[in-house]
Formats: structure tokens, C-alpha cells, sequence
């Protein structure tokens, strides 16, 4: 597991999406410090790495989160853009973690289970102020696209799910 | 290495408040909202005049939205004051009786005057 200063972190985390990356800047796992939506047109993994890249020039994070690929059923895209983030975090000296998509459920929802707009919403409930506006509607109907906003929420979930975890070698899995 | 705060926060709190670049721009009393994307990208700092009404704006202090300048600003007066005390006759364990020379001792927090940067 990767270890950081508890005292005061910066972390990153990117959740890419089917039209580009959610980001989310947390400090010291209580100041939302930026978030948002980045587009990619074209090719999206060398427009989503230049985006990253700036991100991190902008933040200098002490640490970047992504989604725990060998848990999950992503696109081969997503994957490649996954091993391009790290390469990119590596040449910026930037610690990676990675955080699977169980880990946010068993951190952020009480009974570690439930969907994703359970997740949005426990964390609207911790950033009212900030998240509130943009919080997706729940789809009601299964052919309903997901909204592009929930990759701000998604990212934000590794983000306050690392935090959360600190202190806990190895993070918790379920049984 | 402790990691330092960043330049400013205005990015943070004019999305906490729902507004755009334009409306902030509006509210400063500026045509473009370039000048606020180059605060907010730290390629810029605004002079004394913006800084208060971006603190009029945010409702917050200029020290809370310019953290990181505000950390370097004390960490410069807390080495100048280091100096300031090894060049005072008596040094560091001089008489504290000098209202010159203690003021500015008490508005620097511990830790800066401990830091060697």
C-alpha cells in the first residue's frame, strides 16, 4: 500500500469515461479543492493524458487514485488509458493507489452495498455545497445513458475512499 | 516534506458558490473572465483592490483564499525576524521587554520561526 503524509495530502483522482475523464482534487480528505468533467475528442487517451498532465502541473498532488483495473470489467480503451495515467504519474513523481469499485461501497455506503446514485449521494451529503447542483438524476429506465457528470462523483469516490482507508494495511475487502 | 498549500483557492470557492468565470468577472467589475482563469491558474496574482473584493465576493479572508502566498509571506517575514533577532544586541535571549522587538515575534506562528526554509 502506498503511504502518504496524513497531516496534509493532496490527491487526485481520474475516473475515465466514455467521453473523456471525471476528476476530483481533494485535500486533506475534507477541502474539495476542484472538480469536474474533461471532453476528448478523437483520440481521447492522448487528449485525456495531456488534460492529466496539466492537472497535475496545476495541483501537484501527493497522490494519485485510480479505479483498480483487475477488478473491473473496463473497456480495453480505459485500460490503456489506466497504464498511460500511471506512466504519467510516474515521470511526475506522483504516488499512484488504486481503489476498486468494492472498496468505495464498502467505504462510503453502510452496508457496503448499493448502486452508484447511492454513492453520489453519500457524497453530496459530504460536500453539500459543492455537489448538489450536480448531481445526477436517477435513471429510471435502463436504456437511459448515464449522465456525464456522475465520472465527477465516481473519481470523487476513490478520492474520499482512499482518505477514509488511511490507517487501514491492507484495506479492507469483503469476505 | 510536508506538501505545501496551493497558491490560492478561488477556483474552489467560486464553483462552491455556483458561479461562472463570467459572473465572477462581472462582480469584480473586469470585461473578461481571462483575468479571472489566470488568477485561478496561479499565472497571475490580482493587486490589494481585487484580492478585497475577491474577498468581498467569496466572504472569506484573503489570508483563507491565497493560502499557499499567504504560508510563503510568513515564512519570509519569519526568516527576515530570525535575522532581525541574531542582529539585535542580547540575540534571541535578549530582553523581551521591547514592544518593537516582540510584536513581531507574536503575529508569527511557532513553526515558521522553527523552519529553516
Amino acid at each position: 500500500m502506498t503511504k502518504i503524509d496524513t497531516e496534509r495530502s493532496r490527491i487526485l483522482a481520474i475516473a475515465p469515461t466514455t467521453r473523456g475523464f471525471g476528476f476530483a482534487v481533494l485535500e486533506d480528505g475534507a477541502i474539495l479543492v476542484n472538480w469536474g468533467i474533461r471532453s476528448a475528442e478523437g483520440d481521447k487517451n492522448k487528449q485525456s493524458v495531456a488534460k492529466v498532465k496539466q492537472l497535475i502541473t496545476q495541483y501537484q498532488p501527493s497522490l494519485f487514485v485510480l479505479q483498480d483495473m483487475k477488478t473491473s470489467f473496463r473497456r480495453s480503451r480505459v485500460r490503456n488509458l489506466s497504464q498511460k495515467l500511471i506512466g504519467v504519474a510516474a515521470a511526475n513523481k506522483v504516488k499512484v493507489a488504486f481503489i476498486s469499485l468494492e472498496q468505495v461501497r464498502l467505504g462510503l455506503l453502510t452496508d457496503g452495498r448499493g448502486t452508484k446514485d447511492a454513492v453520489a449521494e453519500a457524497l453530496v451529503k459530504k460536500f453539500p455545497q459543492e455537489l448538489t447542483p450536480r448531481l445526477p438524476k436517477k435513471r429510471n429506465r435502463p436504456w437511459i445513458s448515464e449522465q456525464y457528470n456522475m465520472g465527477i462523483f465516481d473519481a470523487l469516490a476513490l478520492a474520499v475512499t482512499y482518505h477514509s482507508f488511511l490507517g487501514h494495511k491492507p484495506f479492507p475487502r469483503r469476505p | 516534506m510536508s506538501l505545501r498549500k496551493l497558491p490560492n483557492y478561488l477556483r474552489t470557492h467560486r464553483k462552491r458558490l455556483g458561479l461562472s468565470q463570467d459572473q465572477a468577472a462581472f462582480l469584480l467589475g473586469v470585461s473578461s473572465s481571462a483575468k479571472i482563469s489566470r488568477y485561478e491558474s496561479f499565472t497571475r496574482v490580482p493587486n490589494l483592490e481585487t484580492a478585497l473584493a475577491l474577498e468581498a465576493i467569496y466572504q472569506k479572508p484573503v489570508s483563507e483564499l491565497f493560502a499557499g502566498l499567504y504560508e510563503e509571506v510568513q515564512r519570509k517575514v519569519a526568516g527576515r525576524t530570525r535575522t532581525l533577532m541574531r542582529e539585535e544586541p542580547g540575540g534571541t535571549d535578549g530582553p523581551q521587554t521591547d514592544h518593537h522587538r516582540v510584536a513581531p515575534l507574536t503575529i508569527i506562528p511557532q513553526q515558521n520561526l522553527n523552519d529553516k526554509n
